[in-house]
């Protein structure tokens, strides 16, 4: 049950590698990639939901109709075909909610994801290929992030810079980076004796030059696994923000604050709360799924 | 084997740590459990404005008179009579033997104390403006006070029902900061124990004047969550809750666990346009626009579908149990039309984007989704909001105490539970008080006319006049009067309180 | 042993140092106080004698060590809304706190111990894909959501637990169980890693070689050597278990510093959340600090460095 629990990408990468026999493994790597598949798919047809919501959405979102408000599902007493879900408290529609709800809380993983991995990823590189004093400096500022509570540091922000969908992208963003750094880090430490680095050295290379073109394209595959796991918690984190009432600000859906303003009816119109609930732990589970297979597709430790 | 022992005790303390402290002692079947959304500042009711310190009030203190709760009329409490000697002074005769909970006798010197601590402006408390008309408090006898005031104050009376009577003995020997903490009261209630933000318990005052209460502990259990509440109502977790959702009322009446109990309440609720300009300069400040968002929103179907039908349509801001209160003048009616020839009228043409704070439920239900609806219908006319929603009750009014509200907020006013419409005039409507955001020197004039005269028609025709001119001027935007329900478990007996005050001293066990 | 307490320790007091400009600066370089404190109309005049009162037309290193001065006597100023001193409103507030996590912590290795261990012996068996099902899936519900569940199931339909509150046993069921629920996916998969690797080695095979019973190399030998890195990722993960803290306190309405925080926060009252922001870290990094402790002192590699 994630939360911003979060997780410790390097030691569970590692704890994926264990000795196997050559035809159990590629049994297994296949069974994996197959749930991995079968995830890709739901997860393209959300993406795609969200990207063609205007197309898609039956009703607009934001439609407020007081005399249809709490009705129920289609195929349950009282529901329409209207409706498909039902409506919300103030009789929007919710599957239309739902779509555009799906597009906000997507668009704001991806987005703070890109920034997290960029801060993450540069200053990565720079510990591990320089070393020394700037690899001590970066350690020491990954460790103070690493020890603070991502979510008390995001409330905290939060708090200051009010909350707007903008904030909390940046602050998601912002607090998300070291565990990039760290891993990138490490595997830069390790490229960087290889022949082809040293060789690179010894031609006369720029450090730039090394770093983007030779040490870079080795590590894409370990950060697309990462960004593709964060994204999942990314969700979870800004659901449970919004939940609180400090993210993305109502009427604009997302499935947090839908279903933070859902809790009130769980008692007699479950539906509310119930959707957007299943949909945070449907879309976290095929991100999951996916990632895990494309650690197992491509992560070099892995590949026997 | 030592590092054994090592993990051993690590383990051990930790367990030991586990356990906490401070069980509640008391047996469930003789206490009753009141929940509350939010925790009071302090116990010292004169020096907060909250509800919740009203409420917690009447239960360890006691007021000079009170309201009977069937007939509505306000009757003897520690006074027992009260008269008119001339115009400007009162006379009020005490009740004997009355001891505080520290077993000190009541006398008039602690009512002379009382009155004059909140009066002194020195010490900034805030139900100060609720007694500034009273110039002087006399003592005549150990049991006999005489009140002199600032002209004819025809709400004398009702006020006696609003200011806690608190020992003089404490206030020169503890003084205002243990006052903070430590109520010492004569009411029904003694205080035993307060975890802030977490729960009260009282226990039963022995030594009380009136009738013994049949539990022997209140636990007052602060519950933020309102669905939280329901389902600890429903599963026995605590037995009486107030400001349930109209929505939810089927849940608690299904249960077979509890019940709702309705009534009409002294509360009305409106949304306030800046027109004084109290936070800069604002579209609000011309009447046509404030009087198109009074056109613009429909309230009589917004009463019937969110709130089913809990609220009562009013043309101001005058409760109708209210003193004064002109059941012939009609609230406005939806007319989008109108609304928006009125918003052309007033430059316009394309509508306006306006601030609007917002809350939570604190003290009227199902807030949030009439504000959606009421936001709905403004859109249509023209008129498009962009909230700010505030999450406490605390934060809120002082963002409106100091001028930092948007030009529209959510405001809802329970009138001190003193019935009569000056409670919510001079607070909520004239110029420059801390909750008001409404300036006119004609509406100014009336309200003190009316504060200042003792003969009750006279008064009726003052407040008349007065509610004809802010219905026409549009000054807020007006909804509704509310009925409050509350939620009240089967092992109970309890009716809802029409000046929302729970008394626990009236909860009985339910006969089987 | 001395000099990796040394090393850790060093790496403490810059921690501690970096914690301390991550609080001062959420609420001084992000924010402006006197904005915050004064009404919006209040005069250019007015502004800056506040500015002058609260000693904020000084430079920001000053104040930064005003702050951290008074901070260490654990003086972070009057709560702004409760008229109180933020250290003890904090301070109250941290037992209930400290207990939920520690009986979050303890749900999380009944679950995670058990379960890991088996996967990691019997694997590629039922229970080990069993794991890695409650694993993935565990990690993607969230635990607010979660809570909600209990709390409908427990409280309101079965009436068998009390839905909020604090100081009983029976209040201490549910959000443990929500708390420890988070955490033991995670901790499953690293205690099933631990206990795998463990066994391929030499002194396990020695071990077995000696003919020990399978059951004894398990418990005496292995359990053993898999709780290091258990324990370390642990102590990582206690800040990420406090985070979880803050969502459980939140949905059972927990009487702890993580309700304060977010109360606080919605207040704007920056003494407290400053004040928690910091006890918070302290505590974290002093579990860290404690756990790398006690796996230096159970790990012979490490001891002997």
């Amino acid at each position: 049950m994630s939360t911003p629990t979060r997780v410790e990408l390097g030691e569970v990468i590692a704890a994926g590698a264990s000795p196997v026999t050559a035809r159990q493994a590629t049994w297994r790597r296949l069974a994996r990639l197959r749930w991995g598949v079968g995830a890709a798919g739901v997860l393209l047809l959300i993406i795609a939901t969200a990207v063609f919501a205007p197309l898609i959405a039956p009703h607009d979102p934001l439609a407020v109709d007081i005399r249809h408000r709490l009705s129920p599902p289609a195929w349950m007493e009282h529901g329409t075909a209207e409706h498909l879900l039902g409506t919300d408290q103030v009789g929007r529609d919710l599957l239309a909610r739902m779509i555009y709800g799906g597009r906000v809380s997507l668009a704001v993983a991806v987005a703070s994801v890109i920034i997290s991995a960029t801060i993450g990823v540069l200053l990565g590189l720079g510990a591990g290929y320089f070393g020394g004093n700037t690899d001590w400096t970066i350690m020491t500022v990954i460790n103070v992030m690493l020890t603070f509570p991502f979510v008390l540091l995001a409330l905290a922000v939060i708090a200051v810079l009010g909350p707007s969908l903008m904030n909390m992208i940046f602050v998601l963003g912002v607090a998300g980076w070291p565990i990039y750094a760290r891993v990138v880090r490490a595997e830069t430490l390790a490229i960087r004796e290889r022949e082809f680095v040293l060789a690179g050295r010894a031609l006369g290379m720029s450090h730039g030059r090394l770093v983007f073109r030779q040490i870079l394209p080795n590590l894409v595959s370990t950060i697309v696994v990462i960004a593709t796991l964060q994204v999942a918690q990314v969700i979870i984190l800004e659901s449970f923000l919004s939940f609180l009432g400090l993210g993305v600000q109502p009427p604009t859906p997302a499935w947090g604050n839908m279903l933070g303003e859902g809790r009130l009816y769980m008692l007699n119109s479950w539906w509310i709360a119930t959707f957007p609930g299943l949909a945070i732990f449907l879309t976290t589970l095929v991100i999951n799924l996916m990632g895990n297979a494309l650690r197992d597709w491509l992560d070099p430790h892995l590949k026997e | 084997m030592k590092r054994g022992i090592t993990l051993a005790s690590m383990v051990l303390l930790g367990v030991s740590l586990l356990a906490p402290a401070d069980l509640v002692a008391q047996s469930r079947d003789e206490t009753v459990i009141y929940g509350l959304q939010s925790d009071v500042q302090n116990w010292d009711p004169p020096n907060s404005v909250l509800r919740e310190s009203i409420i917690l009030g009447y239960n360890v203190f006691d007021h000079l008179a009170a309201r009977d709760l069937k007939t509505g009329k306000v009757g003897p409490s520690l006074a027992v009579s009260w008269k008119n000697l001339d115009d400007t002074t009162w006379e009020v005769k005490l009740r004997q033997g009355v001891k505080f909970h520290d077993g000190s006798p009541f006398s008039a010197r602690d009512v002379k104390a009382s009155f004059d601590r909140v009066l002194n402006p020195e010490n900034k408390l805030t139900a100060r403006g609720n007694h500034a008309k009273i110039k002087s408090v006399e003592i005549v006898d150990d049991h006999t006070v005489r009140f002199k005031t600032d002209g004819p104050y025809p709400l004398f009376v009702e006020r006696l029902t609003a200011l806690v009577m608190q020992s003089e003995k404490v206030m020169k020997e503890k003084g205002h900061e243990w006052m903070q903490e430590n109520p010492i009261g004569t009411g029904p209630y003694k205080l035993v124990r307060w975890n802030k933000k977490q729960e009260h318990v009282l226990i039963r005052n022995e030594d009380y004047w009136g009738p013994k209460p049949a539990y022997k502990y209140v636990r007052i259990r602060i519950i933020p969550e309102q669905a939280t509440q329901i389902a600890e109502l429903i599963s026995g977790g605590v037995d009486i809750i107030k400001a349930v959702p109209p929505d939810q009322m089927d849940v608690i009446n299904k249960s077979g666990q509890a019940r709702t109990t309705i009534s009409p309440i002294l509360r009305t609720a409106m949304i306030q346009l800046d027109q004084a300009g109290r936070a800069g300069a604002n579209p609000f400040q011309d009447r046509r626009v404030r009087l198109a968002a009074n056109l613009a929103v429909d309230i009589d179907s917004i009463i019937k579908h969110v709130l089913n039908g809990l609220g009562d349509r009013v043309a101001t801001t005058v409760n109708p149990m209210a003193f004064g209160f002109d059941p012939g003048l009609k609230p406005f009616k939806q007319d989008l039309a109108q609304a928006k020839k009125l918003l052309a009228d007033a430059g316009y043409p394309n509508g306006l984007d306006v601030a609007f704070l917002r809350g939570q439920a604190w003290a009227e239900p199902g807030v949030v989704q009439t504000s959606d609806a009421i936001v709905s219908d403004l859109a249509k006319a023209g008129i498009r909001t962009k909230a700010r929603m505030v999450g406490e009750v605390g934060p809120f009014t002082n963002l409106v105490r100091d001028g930092k509200a948007d030009p529209m907020f959510e405001w809802t006013w329970g009138y001190y539970s003193i019935f009569d419409a000056d409670a919510i005039f001079f607070d909520v409507m004239t110029c420059n008080q801390p909750y008001s955001v409404y300036c006119n020197k004609a509406f100014d004039d009336l309200v003190i006319q009316g504060r200042s005269t003792l003969d009750a028609k006279r008064r009726t025709e003052i407040y008349a006049k007065a509610q004809k001119l802010i219905h026409d001027d549009a000054a807020y935007l007006y909804k509704w009067s509310l009925r409050g329900v509350w939620g009240v478990s089967n092992r109970v007996e309890y009716e809802a309180p029409r000046d929302e005050v729970d008394r626990m001293w009236i909860v009985t066990p339910r006969k089987k | 042993m001395r000099r990796y307490i040394a090393r850790q320790l060093v790496q403490l007091i810059v921690v501690v140092f970096g914690i301390s400009l991550l609080a001062f600066a959420i609420l001084h370089v992000l924010g402006d106080p006197v904005l915050l404190l004064l009404p919006q109309n209040a005069g250019k005049e007015e502004f800056e004698r506040y500015r002058h009162l609260l000693g904020l037309d000084r430079p920001m290193y000053v104040q930064y060590w005003k702050f951290v001065s008074r901070a260490v006597l654990g003086d972070f100023g009057k709560s702004w809304y409760a008229d109180t001193p933020a250290f003890r409103l904090v301070l109250e507030r941290m037992p209930p706190t400290i207990y939920l996590t520690l009986a979050g912590l303890v749900v999380a290795m009944v679950i995670a111990l058990p379960l890991g261990t088996i996967a990691a012996l019997r694997r590629h068996s039922w229970v080990d894909s069993l794991c890695t099902v409650v694993a993935v899936a565990g990690q993607a519900a969230p635990i607010f959501w979660l809570g909600i569940m209990l709390i409908i199931v427990f409280s309101v339909r079965l009436r068998l637990l009390p839905a909020s509150g604090y100081g009983t046993w029976q209040n201490f069921l549910m959000p443990s169980f929500c708390l420890g629920a988070a955490l033991a996916p995670i901790t499953m998969r690293l205690v099933r890693s631990g206990v795998i690797e463990v066994m391929n080695m030499e002194f396990i095979k020695t071990a077995r070689a000696k003919g020990l019973a399978e059951g004894r190399v398990v418990v005496k030998h292995a359990f053993r050597n898999a709780c290091i890195p258990v324990i370390t990722v642990l102590g990582l993960q206690f800040g990420q278990l406090l985070g979880g803290a803050i969502i459980t306190e939140t949905v059972f309405a927990w009487p702890g510093v993580a309700t304060l925080t977010v109360e606080s926060i919605r207040n704007q009252d920056f003494p407290v959340v400053q004040c928690a922001v910091v006890l918070l870290a302290l505590l974290i990094v002093g579990v860290n600090l404690l756990v790398d402790l006690v796996v230096g002192f159970i790990d012979p590699r490490i001891r002997a460095a």
